[in-house]
């Protein structure tokens, strides 16, 4: 499975009161790994509306690991998983960048539908081709190292 | 296949059954199903992944195609509407 790597640093506003990142900006970093992944693919948000269709979540789960803390740089790693329906699952892993522990993994799904509110079941035309070089791509052996585990955080 | 798409009884009880071996729905028996229910919301209380799913499964074992929402609402507004709008489906198809 073929990973795209996005590179981001927990700013000083993004930890909460005991010095972690906040739970919820892990989500935006979801955000940052989706984009960069669909922009290679001609699918950004507003070029899938150009083609007639949005994309909206109706599931995510984050699973989180090991805390970061404010001015820590991370990677966030991003891919797709091949679908079995006309739906798109993203996973994420977010790793600390110095010795690449997992901090974080989690998984959205995303419906079509047209913008007219539709919903389609079958890809077809354009969107269909752009989504299954998306999908191609990620298939591919994966180029980047995977997270380590069971590693101390901190040296 | 044939034979159960034209017999509408053994076509309702084949559906009730795809659909609860497809979604793995827990506690849910072919009786405990009404053919008369929308599958969606009130009725069965299926989703919109659900219905990717079946679409999916129809597709595979009858060959008929369910493009959209709007197909689907009608396709899915109950058991025996699913029945009626594969046995016409399956029969254009042949």
């Amino acid at each position: 499975m073929q990973w795209i790597e996005t590179e981001e640093v927990v700013r000083f506003n993004e930890v909460d009161e005991w010095g972690m990142a906040w739970y919820g900006h892990y989500m935006a970093w979801f955000e940052v790994g989706r984009l960069s992944l669909l922009r290679r693919f001609d699918l950004l948000p507003k070029q899938m509306v150009y083609l007639g269709y949005i994309a909206p979540v109706i599931s995510l789960r984050c699973d989180f690991k090991s805390p970061a803390g404010s001015g820590d740089r991370i990677v966030i790693r991003t891919t797709v998983v091949k679908p079995e329906v006309a739906a798109l699952t993203f996973k994420f892993e977010i790793l600390l960048k110095e010795n690449r522990t997992l901090l974080a993994h989690g998984e959205t799904t995303q419906v079509l539908l047209t913008t007219n509110k539709k919903m389609i079941y079958r890809l077809t035309g354009e969107l269909e081709k752009r989504i299954s070089n998306l999908v191609n791509y990620c298939l591919q052996k994966s180029t980047t190292p995977p997270f380590r585990a069971g590693l101390e955080k901190r040296k | 296949m044939k034979e159960i798409v034209n017999n509408s009884e053994a076509l309702c009880e084949f559906l009730k059954k795809m659909i609860i071996e497809t979604l793995k729905l827990e506690g849910v028996t072919i009786e405990g199903i009404d053919s008369n229910v929308p599958l969606f919301r009130k009725g069965l209380g299926l989703d919109s992944i659900d219905a990717l799913e079946l679409v999916v499964a129809i597709e595979k074992i009858f060959n008929v195609i369910i493009e959209d929402e709007e197909v689907g609402k009608k396709a899915f507004a109950s058991i025996n509407a699913l029945a009626k709008f594969i046995q016409k489906k399956y029969k254009q198809g042949k």
